[in-house]
């Protein structure tokens, strides 16, 4: 088989591995809303073809460059819709047994293919001398690992967010029609003391009970969220490190203030404030969410806008 | 800690306008432009600092305050942390209230229980202390947590360290090395400013340098492929240390420095004679002249200047200075002569030189600017290599008949590389903090502090006693659930009980 072939088995399944992702996503959509098990299984199914397709794709890719297949904006994006796809499959569904967020954890990997071949393609090439290292191998897959469960905890945290607000306004409109406690014949149209808990069960019930187009609870998104973000935080860090020991041996110098280190950096600050604000009081839930977010936020400037549109060392759209 | 998170969010807002605004140490020539194009905004700027905020005061002062509040805060939580690890667990009053609690019904006397339980909890690691007044247990585990995240923390402090300390006895330049030439690790040696430390004692290590042979590789795109300078690394006292290749991500390391592979570039040997005999005879560094936006890097022709104060011809004997223009590859010069599409000149091809030689005085003798305002092209012309000419020109008007005499060679053409040499002997302190920040950040984020209480009372009707197990986890609450109940069979399961005999009062998680 030639690279020219490899090339093109490639491209194919890059193309099966989408247009099974969209299907996927558009089926877990309808499981979300409708909650039929049979839809879930097909789309699950179809997930797992995109998955497969996927991968064959990197592989012959690889071989078609006779390289690491993640040398380039367009290769790193087909890895990441991998990652997240996979992570959703096994973390999100697998391990916290949650069904519902499959079309949201698909649309990402699907907008990424999407901006990956429409403005990131570059065919199978050479890398440049100075990715030529084995500490492409390390640097970079720990750095795509770690920006794919960062990208799936902002999922999470994103529809956390949501399901918190609508939480909120259902418990607020269950209280507002409860009828006023008769104490002692009177109608007493202050609240008693002892109210708040009550709205909290009536509210928990509500949205305990499994509802069509309901997404899981907020306080199970928001712990999904945490664990998968302190689940990626140390492999970031550990990208970070990577990615400053390789920049020692190729540019002489561990950091140097290159922009893909600043907002490496800046991300990585961002989700250490959010770990630590999950562990201090009166920060814990909302403030921390909205720091993830921003979290993830800097996580997408790091990769697309600091590659394609700030210039420094990283600035490699193409090779 | 609340004071450290803002210091650390100023920090990253700060990187953020550095990473926003062009910066001078990265790139210099961007930061120029902006001020141009920005004017008075572009200037208050710079009067902030903002064209070098990493290297600026305010930047150094929020790095310096957040270190002083990590400290503050790291310092009584290593106390506590000591002494906690130090004194014994501390026995309950009430257990039946924690978050966890059971009790089992058991065969084995209560001393016999608290034993067993001693031993297995012992060997789950849990740290235990009996209570003197009756039999009960007290026991934690997973200082680790505290251990790590302390470990984490303070790493930094030791990055800091290792930062001051290498940057501040180190240096960095750079060496311009032609192919067969070599290079001392001196001050003067250095092309352009060395960047030195504060603390920097001025102690090059005299280490030589010789290339032996440069030589790159591309691909037929033009996309660069390889870049290797085979060099002898010489030590002070003359003896070779050894033979290596240099190449990008792959630099040579002797004597504490550290040469890198950074650029490379074309470097003829020209030869100038005049009546006189050789008035020059020495190999020109030349520079790429930047290449337009659309057109490949290495189409662009090499620059290069040779002056020659007081070799012109004529009377009072002005200054001479050749222009040099050089095509490595000449098919690219007939290219741009017959107006076809820029070529890249990858390797070298029967090289051209086109030389201009001007005659008048020179201004900026030290540096590499070359400024022609006292000065007038007496001659120009093509040279290729291997190629002698005469130098036509000349102040013919002086009718000395010197004019014809001069002539100017380009007996060879070889390349020269740039390496970039440093020292920063802080560099084993700082990976040596970026591993133990791995290291303290894996137990401080999925370990946790657990707490399990004892107590063995002797059971109301015959032999065996009531074993009550209570116990919370400070983190991970879920998995300590599962744990908890395992630790209660094994605890139920020593002091002779029956694991599946729930006992009447029954409470695994919280209320």
């Amino acid at each position: 088989v030639t690279d020219l072939q490899w090339a093109r088995v490639s491209n194919d399944a890059f193309t099966v591995a989408l247009f099974a992702y969209l299907a996927a996503m558009v089926g877990y959509f309808a499981y979300l809303a409708f909650r039929r098990e049979a839809i879930w299984k097909v789309s699950r199914a179809v997930a797992f073809a995109g998955l497969g397709a996927n991968l064959i794709s990197i592989i012959a890719r690889g071989f078609a460059a006779d390289r690491v297949p993640w040398g380039n904006m367009y290769e790193y994006s087909v890895l990441l819709s991998l990652l997240v796809v996979a992570g959703y499959l096994l973390i999100v569904e697998g391990m916290y047994k949650l069904r519902t967020l499959g079309g949201f954890a698909l649309m990402f990997s699907v907008l990424t293919m999407a901006v990956a071949v429409s403005f990131l393609y570059v065919g199978p090439g050479p890398l440049v001398p100075a990715l030529n290292s084995y500490w492409i191998k390390i640097h970079v897959q720990a750095a795509i690992w770690g920006s794919s469960l960062f990208a799936l905890g902002g999922i999470v945290t994103i529809l956390y967010l949501f399901q918190d607000r609508w939480e909120r306004r259902e418990i607020e409109s269950l209280a507002a029609k409860q009828p006023p406690p008769i104490m002692g014949g009177a109608v007493d149209l202050s609240a008693p003391a002892g109210l708040d808990t009550d709205v909290d069960e009536l509210g928990a019930a509500a949205v305990a009970a499994p509802k069509r187009g309901r997404l899981p609870s907020a306080q199970t998104l928001d712990r999904v969220a945490y664990r998968i973000i302190a689940f990626a935080f140390p492999i970031w860090t550990f990208a970070v490190i990577a990615g400053a020991i390789w920049a020692q041996e190729a540019w002489g110098r561990y950091w140097g203030w290159d922009p893909k280190e600043t907002w490496s950096f800046i991300t990585w600050v961002i989700y250490a404030g959010y770990l630590h604000a999950r562990s201090t009081s009166g920060w814990k839930g909302r403030p921390a969410a909205v720091i993830a977010l921003v979290g993830f936020v800097s996580l997408l400037i790091t990769y697309y806008a600091v590659n394609l549109w700030i210039v420094g060392l990283h600035s490699y759209k193409g090779f | 800690m609340r004071t450290a998170l803002i210091l650390l969010l100023l920090l990253a807002l700060a990187s953020v306008m550095g990473s926003l605004i062009p910066q001078y140490p990265n790139t210099p020539e961007r930061v120029a432009q902006y001020k141009i194009d920005h004017g008075l905004f572009g200037s208050f700027l710079d009067r902030a600092g903002l064209f070098d905020v990493f290297g600026s005061w305010w930047f150094a002062l929020i790095t310096f305050l957040l270190f002083v509040s990590l400290v503050a805060c790291l310092v009584p939580r290593t106390r506590a942390l000591i002494r906690s690890l130090r004194s014994r667990p501390v026995q309950a009053r009430e257990i039946d209230s924690f978050r966890h609690y059971a009790e089992r019904n058991v065969a084995a006397a209560p001393e016999a229980v608290i034993a067993g339980s001693r031993r297995i909890l012992r060997r789950r690691m849990f740290r235990v202390a009996s209570d003197p007044a009756r039999p009960a247990l007290a026991a934690e585990k997973g200082a680790a947590r505290e251990v790590g995240s302390l470990l984490f923390h303070w790493a930094f402090i030791l990055i800091l360290a290792g930062v001051i300390y290498g940057k501040g006895t180190g240096f960095s330049g750079y060496a311009v090395v032609v192919e067969g030439d070599t290079w001392i690790d001196a001050a003067a040696n250095y092309d352009g400013q060395i960047r030195t430390g504060r603390f920097f004692g001025g102690d090059f290590t005299g280490t030589g340098l010789r290339l032996r042979e440069f030589e790159s590789a591309f691909r037929e795109t033009g996309q660069p492929m390889d870049f290797v300078s085979r060099v002898d690394l010489i030590d002070a006292d003359g003896s070779t240390i050894r033979s290596q290749d240099i190449r990008v991500n792959h630099p040579a390391d002797v004597n504490g420095i550290r040469f890198y592979q950074i650029n490379f570039g074309w470097a003829p040997r020209i030869v100038i004679r005049d009546a006189a005999g050789a008035a020059f005879d020495d190999t020109v560094v030349m520079d790429r002249d930047p290449a337009p936006e659309g057109i490949p890097d290495f189409a662009m022709p090499w620059r290069g200047v040779i002056k020659l104060p007081g070799a012109g011809e004529g009377s009072n004997a002005p200054d001479r200075a050749v222009e040099l223009e050089l095509w490595p590859d000449s098919r690219a010069l007939f290219a741009l002569l017959n107006g076809d599409e820029p070529q890249a000149m990858l390797t070298e091809f029967e090289p051209v030189i086109r030389y201009t030689v001007w005659d008048g005085r020179l201004t900026e003798l030290a540096t590499n600017a070359f400024d022609t305002t006292f000065m007038r092209e007496t001659t120009s012309g093509i040279l290729g290599a291997g190629r002698t000419v005469t130098l036509g020109g000349g102040d013919r008007a002086a009718g000395n008949g010197g004019g014809s005499s001069a002539t100017i060679g380009f007996p060879d053409l070889k390349q020269y590389s740039v390496f970039q040499v440093s020292r920063d002997a802080g560099v084993p302190i700082v990976l040596l903090a970026a591993i133990l920040i791995l290291v303290g950040l894996l137990p401080a984020l999925y370990t946790s502090r657990r707490k399990v209480w004892v107590r063995a009372e002797p059971a109301g009707t015959g032999a065996g006693s009531v074993l009550k197990v209570g116990g919370f986890a400070l983190q991970r609450r879920p998995q300590f659930e599962d744990e908890f109940a395992k630790l209660l069979d094994a605890l139920t399961d020593e002091a002779g009980g029956v694991p599946t005999d729930r006992g009447e009062r029954e409470r695994v998680s919280a209320p």
